[in-house]
């Protein structure tokens, strides 16, 4: 019976896979644009509230075209707080149940919204594809099972060659031996030739001694070589160019800086007001990943992407009941970009006065998955850097040193070099 | 225009003793003993040369070895929720208050660092005194503190403790014994309130306040003479003439620094750019800190305070007690005194130091008629930091040895170790049922007692304060409690059943009776800090004493302490760790003695020609008698202490306190009198050599002055008529010529002026700027091998004047009588940021190189310590590291550990071994100030960068700023016609100018 129902429910369910499908393609073939459903879901900001198959602040939209009729859906977009207090059942219903109202968006038209529903649909039926493959692929975790039955297997018949090569191996040698043992005396006389050869390598290694000129030339050249080498470590000792750790947290500014195009500030607010750009606290993360809980490469069953839940981990938040706890666990980011202790660096020094780009110094950070050091850091770089950024004339603090400056050198750029920027104290105190 | 007086730095330096000539001589070569290596035993030893391989080939070896580790992986651990007013590397304040002044404390991410004067506050608004500045320590103080409550010395939780408390309290109610609560002066109204919630709990709680140093006898005169028991408050700026019998009051008495605050008003570069300057007569024992600052110091023994006062009485009211003083010096002095005094009726003031009823008495009696009351002294918003009672402190030990006392609860009282009667407190103490202390460590007191519930730290805790009456500052936390503590308040509330928070009920308080009636409300208190009433008018009070019977009762009085052939004893607070609650204190303990510059000790101070007779000489010590009591001392040859006298310093031998303050010096607290229930710190004791030789740790002559003119001084006379008298500035037709090309400053000049008439010697800025720039201590021995680290140093330098002429020759001073008159200018000395610097040139890495703003940089990392820049600078401020001092177990007492490293300053470096270090003019302040305006695209303003020792300064003595804004306070001061460089004449173009010590003495 069991067998039964299970293969009823497995057809059931691709029935119902295939009818959604059909659906989909008709509801586009109706002319209802998902894609642009889909733009309009994220440019309204419907994602930060909705989504489909979980529910976030807002319900879950899995299965809304069951629960509601196209013009309720679309009257309620319009006007949700209207259709409260006209008192329509189905609406204070959901107020009960989601306190926090839905803002008006009347700026959408009909079509706007039918288009919304169609992406919705369309993403319904994905998911459940989705769970198709993985429900599928469950059989080839079967399939994986006995895959390692199958390695198991190869790795016996693999002994049992290897036992048989080396038994055939003994055989060789011992026959070998034999073939040795009588013809010993040819063997001898092969031997001595081969060693009054070998002593010609030793004649060229003696003439090569006793030439001094050559000799000279050869440890002049290893010891060039070996200066060479030498400066180049030397130079590089403590130079970590191309650092890149390991991070606790796979974080990647390729999508968060490149792809969604976050304001460096918005984390690293520290730049614009202190001396350390700062790392932001897990507090900033929940901003937004309260909502996000999984980016495209992390579509697993959960939603939840595991580097994701690491952040929550750290902040003990509960994406299920939506809470935090108290077990709190700081997240240990491994320090990139190391100055030593005797030099003073201020961000906000270069980033707010001299307007300095964070690509600068930190380099193509918006296309880095994992950051690594771009800047050499040392204080040469520091240094040339300083040669050649001019000060940014508009801010009246330079007023008097461009005075200053502009009578001795007329029409040349003022450079932080020339207003003591390369000044011991400016960095070493 | 040289002035041909002779300054010295101490007697060493004046005669010229073999030990001082032989360690001049070594100033600049702190040898390396070359020498005993390869002298003839050295190179006849087995295998020197063998050994030298091998030592130089594991070195290497070692070197190598130790340079391949792979580079260490550093975390960078962010909030996880991070406090919205909180970014990392951007300091913040918050307005607190210590010692009844409203402070600021700037914390940066989350930890103290740095406690500075609310400039807005009423009272003490510039500067701080030098316990306030190094406070932050004593929260980093983890290794001698406690870190839970105890029980017998146990480890135990709180919520036993209290139950234990609350059982014992109940038993003690029940038995119909009293509750006894033991105090330093309470004038926190929160605290205030919860011992009176605590009393209605337990009914006949006695609230008694012991300070260790007592005004009582203020109290008790102004009791007799005006019917009202306060101290008053003193305004030191509304006084032109300013006498003092024995009151140390820049320094140590009552509110010292904010006497020096109004004091300089009428003494500094802008008083007298005004010609005004007050003159200030002092009668003393010994040379205190306000004795070096007074126009005429006349020195008396203590016996003769009484006669010194009965003297002027007579003499400004004619009338004729008996009693006055016999000394012909003193007396002609008085006589101008009370001239001067009269003269100046309603702006002068008469001070008198003895905690004695009658000198009080007295004192009273000449400022009455001589107009004080209502001007220069207010009776009316007196001050309230000074309650304790002595006699009622006696009265409660008889109790407890009568077996009326339950319990007693000591709070931040340590009367085993500050009281005279040590032995009397132990024993009342074991008579009583249950004791208790709130102290923060198991100190003499807490020790000896059955339970301790630690107290938190003051930038721990919520609380207020209220110093003057109508004046009432908070106390608020800047830090959790670092260990298991819990504030006094909160365990008394908690024992009285009142669970509510402490914010709450700090809070209420403000919000239901300070702040009733003002526009402010609790949020205005948290930003500003405090809240003042306005003072009432301070009306003019009518002397009820009796002059006659005080006078008489005083000159008996004296009798017990007068010695005949013995020494009069004086017992004196020190500058810096005062009646020894700082003891533990490192900042402190090697801050140097504004007048001895003795750290790490106390010591019994003779007059060079009394410590002569008696044998005494350099490292000599000396036993001190007096009844049963008997102590060994260094002895100090002080010059300007009266014949036949001695001083010793209270606050030391401490025994309890911690790693640093254990067992430095001795206590002197028993040589206490008591005279009908008030202390007075003299009694009289006989001397005699003892065979111990102990080094005084003294930095007074670990830099020689080889007789350079360095000091200008002139008398207000001679201001008057020519404001540059005795400058000794070059005229402007005088050539000079320079070896280095002139250096362009064409952004910023950072300058600095310092004014020697407003710079009284007390060292707060030293402190300041050890706080500041992560300056380490060094300790006792280090500082003998004159290895202190102090990058501002206070040089106190002596001259002679005797019968109102300065002694110039050495030979007048080698027939002096006495060396009682000396008198003193104190020259704050750090680096000069020389235009030239001789610094800079010798150094062979171009560590230390000029700046375009006119400053001396030192590249730290770029040092390699050849010490050739100290060698060169003509003004000794190079300081050199000879040790990792942050980071080596030899100093773990003073800073070296991972507590007391929270202390630094994560803007500064901290300097490691073989670099030379030296004031930077707290560059990453002027970093910190441009960068400000930078970012708001806007100049500098003059006043907004302010170094760490000019803002500690209450005299306002040091004024930083840009020379190039010729709108400035620094350019204004630096035209004064009083300004001179020192060693001008060498060309090295010093950027910080000095102005003349300017002495209002009489003329004769």
């Amino acid at each position: 019976m069991r067998n039964i129902s299970s293969v009823l429910g497995k057809l059931a369910k691709s029935i119902s896979v295939g009818l959604v499908l059909l659906f989909a393609v008709t509801s586009v073939s109706n002319a209802q644009d998902a894609s642009n459903g889909g733009a309009l879901f994220k440019a309204n900001a419907c994602n930060s509230c909705h989504a489909v198959g979980r529910q976030l602040t807002g319900p879950d939209l899995a299965g809304l075209t069951d629960r509601r009729e196209e013009s309720w859906i679309i009257k309620w977009v319009h006007n949700p707080q209207g259709m409260v207090d006209s008192g329509d059942p189905q609406a204070v219903e959901l107020k009960g149940k989601f306190p926090t109202m839905m803002a008006p968006y009347s700026h959408l038209s009909d079509d706007d919204v039918r288009d919304i529903i169609a992406y919705l649909q369309a993403e319904e039926a994905k998911a459940a594809a989705k769970k198709e493959q993985a429900a599928a692929q469950g059989g080839g975790a079967g399939g994986s099972q006995g895959a390692s039955t199958l390695m198991i297997v190869i790795v016996s018949v693999l002994v049992v060659i290897v036992v048989g090569v080396s038994i055939l191996l003994s055989r060789i040698t011992k026959t070998l031996e034999k073939v040795i043992d009588t013809n010993k005396e040819s063997i001898d006389v092969a031997t001595a030739e081969y060693a009054a050869r070998g002593s010609k390598f030793g004649q060229f290694a003696k003439a090569f001694v006793r030439n001094k000129k050559l000799v000279f030339f050869a440890v002049l050249m290893i010891v060039a070589l070996l200066g060479v080498v030498g400066w180049k470590t030397g130079w590089n000792v403590g130079v970590h160019q191309g650092y890149q750790p390991v991070q606790p947290i796979k974080f990647s500014h390729q999508i968060h800086a490149g792809v969604n195009q976050i304001e460096c500030q918005y984390c690293h607010g520290g730049a614009f007001k202190s001396k350390n750009a700062s790392i932001p606290s897990a507090n900033v993360c929940m901003n937004c990943h309260n909502t996000i809980t999984a980016g495209d490469h992390y579509d697993n069953d959960s939603g939840i992407s595991p580097e994701i839940a690491k952040l929550y981990r750290a902040v003990d938040w509960d994406p299920e009941t939506r809470t935090y706890g108290n077990d709190t666990r700081p997240i240990e980011w491994i320090r990139i970009h190391n100055l030593p202790d005797f030099a003073y660096f201020n961000h906000s020094q270069h980033v707010v006065v001299a307007g300095v780009e964070c690509q600068t110094c930190h380099g193509p950070i918006e296309s880095m998955e994992e950051v690594y050091q771009y800047s050499p850091l040392t204080m040469k770089w520091c240094i040339d850097c300083h040669r050649e950024t001019s000060v940014d004339t508009d801010n009246q603090y330079y007023d008097q040193l461009i005075e200053a400056h502009d009578k001795l050198k007329k029409g040349e750029k003022m450079t932080a070099a020339m207003i003591g920027g390369l000044e011991c104290g400016k960095c070493h105190y | 225009m040289d002035s041909n007086k002779k300054y010295w730095k101490g007697l060493e330096e004046l005669n010229q003793t073999p030990a001082f000539v032989q360690s001049s001589k070594g100033e600049f070569s702190e040898s390396i003993p070359v020498e005993d290596v390869l002298n003839e035993e050295g190179l006849s030893t087995k295998t020197p040369r063998r050994d030298f391989l091998k030592v130089l080939g594991f070195g290497l070896g070692a070197v190598s070895l130790a340079a391949c580790q792979n580079t260490p992986v550093h975390k960078a651990v962010p909030y996880l929720i991070k406090p919205e007013e909180v970014t990392p590397g951007v300091p913040n304040y918050y307005a607190s208050s210590f010692n009844g002044q409203s402070i600021l404390v700037r914390t940066r991410e989350g930890r103290p660092i740095l406690v500075e004067a609310n400039p807005n506050s009423v009272g003490l608004t510039q500067g701080t005194e030098s316990a306030t500045v190094a406070s932050v320590l004593d929260l980093y103080d983890m290794t001698n503190k406690l870190q839970n409550p105890q029980i017998n010395g146990r480890d135990v939780e709180w919520a036993k403790l209290d139950a234990r408390v609350i059982e014992a309290l109940n038993k003690s109610v029940q038995a119909g014994k009293r509750v006894a609560i033991v105090s330093r002066t309470i004038n926190s109204p929160t605290s205030l309130a919860a011992i009176a919630e605590f009393t209605n709990k337990y009914p006949g709680t006695l609230h008694v306040q012991l300070d260790p140093i007592s005004y009582s006898g203020i109290r008790a005169a102004n009791e007799a003479s005006f019917g009202q028991a306060v101290v008053p408050s003193y305004k030191f700026e509304q006084a032109l003439v300013v006498l003092s019998v024995g009151a140390d009051f820049l320094g140590t008495w009552l509110d010292g620094e904010e006497h020096t605050q109004d004091y300089i008003k009428n003494r500094n570069y802008k008083s007298l750019e005004a010609g005004k300057m007050s003159r200030h007569i002092q009668f003393e024992t010994g040379l205190s800190m306000t004795g070096t600052n007074a126009d005429v110091r006349i020195a008396i023994k203590p016996s003769e305070e009484a006669a010194v006062l009965i003297s002027l009485y007579n003499e400004i009211t004619g009338s004729s007690l008996a009693g006055g003083i016999q000394q012909a010096n003193a007396a002609t002095a008085i006589k101008l005194a009370a001239q001067e005094l009269l003269k100046n009726r309603g702006q002068a003031v008469v001070v008198a130091g003895a905690n004695d009823v009658h000198i009080q008495t007295l004192t009273n009696a000449i400022n009455a008629a001589i107009g004080a009351y209502g001007t220069t002294i207010d009776l009316v918003n007196y001050s309230k930091k000074y309650q304790g009672s002595e006699s009622e402190f006696a009265a409660l030990l008889g109790m407890a040895n009568a077996g009326q006392i339950g319990t007693a609860i000591l709070w931040n009282s340590n009367p085993v170790y500050d009281y005279y009667d040590s032995a009397a407190v132990k024993q009342a103490l074991s008579k009583i049922d249950f004791t208790l202390s709130f102290s923060d460590r198991a100190d003499e007191t807490a020790s000896e007692l059955k339970a301790i519930a630690p107290a938190s730290n003051f930038l721990e805790s919520w609380g207020d304060e209220s110093s003057k009456v109508g004046y009432y500052t908070i106390v608020q936390p800047t830090i959790n409690p670092v260990f298991n503590t819990r504030q006094a308040e909160v365990s008394l509330l908690n024992w009285a059943g009142n669970n509510t928070d402490i914010y709450t009920y700090v809070r209420n308080i403000w919000e239901n009776s300070i702040l009733a009636g003002s526009s402010k409300t609790w949020t205005d208190i948290l930003q500003t800090g405090f809240e003042f009433k306005g003072n009432a008018t301070a009306g003019a009070a009518s002397f009820a004493g009796n002059v006659n019977a005080a006078a008489s009762a005083a000159t008996t009085a004296a009798q017990a302490i007068k010695a005949g052939d013995d020494f009069e004893l004086s017992l004196y607070q020190p500058a810096n760790i005062r009646d020894g609650r700082y003891a533990n204190n490192a900042y402190l303990q090697e801050l140097p003695d504004p007048v001895s510059k003795v750290t790490w000790d106390n010591y019994v101070a003779l007059n060079p020609k009394d410590a002569e007779r008696l044998g005494l000489g350099e490292k000599s010590t000396a036993t001190i008698k007096a009844g049963e009591l008997e102590i060994e001392l260094p002895v100090l040859a002080q010059p300007g202490q009266a014949l036949g006298t001695a001083s010793v310093a209270l606050g030391y031998g401490r025994t309890k306190v911690g790693k640093a303050g254990n067992n430095v010096g001795v206590n002197v607290f028993p040589f206490a009198q008591v005279n009908a229930g008030i202390i007075r710190f003299a009694n009289k004791v006989s001397i005699s050599k003892a065979s111990r030789i102990y080094e005084l740790a003294q930095t007074q002559t670990h830099h020689t002055i080889e007789g350079r003119n360095i000091i200008r001084e002139t008398t207000f006379a001679k201001f008057l008529q020519n404001p540059a008298s005795e400058a000794g500035r070059f005229s402007d037709d005088h050539k000079t010529y320079d070896l280095w090309n002139k250096y362009e400053q064409p952004g910023h000049k950072w300058v600095m002026a310092i004014d020697l008439n407003a710079c009284t010697g007390c060292g707060a800025c030293i402190v300041a700027c050890n706080v500041e720039n992560n300056i380490p201590v060094v300790g006792r021995d280090e500082v003998r091998r004159r290895r202190e680290m102090h990058w501002l140093r206070i040089d106190r330098y002596y001259t002679i004047e005797e019968n109102g002429q300065g002694y110039t020759k050495e030979d007048d001073i080698a027939n002096l009588s006495s060396y009682e008159n000396v008198s003193v200018v104190h020259q704050p000395m750090m680096c000069q940021h020389c235009s030239h610097a001789p610094c800079e040139t010798v150094c062979p890495v171009l560590a230390t190189v000029h700046s375009s703003e006119g400053l001396n940089h030192m590249a730290y990392n770029r040092c390699f310590g050849t010490r050739y820049c100290a060698n060169n600078c003509p003004y000794k401020v190079r300081r050199f590291n000879w040790f990792n001092y942050w980071n080596d177990s030899r100093f773990d007492n003073y800073l070296n550990n991972e507590f007391t490293q929270l202390v630094l300053n994560p803007d500064v470096t901290t300097r490691s071994r073989g670099v030379m270090e030296k004031c930077s003019m707290c560059i990453q302040r002027i970093q910190a100030g441009k960068l400000q305006a930078k970012v708001e695209g806007r100049k500098v303003q003059d006043g907004e960068i302010q170094m760490a020792c000019s803002s500690a300064c209450s005299a306002n003595a040091m004024i930083f700023g840009d020379a190039n804004d010729p709108n400035s306070e620094v350019s204004k001061a630096l035209r004064s016609e009083r300004i001179y460089y020192v060693l001008e004449e060498i060309n090295v173009q010093p950027n910080i100018g000095y102005m003349t010590k300017v002495r209002n003495s009489f003329e004769a």
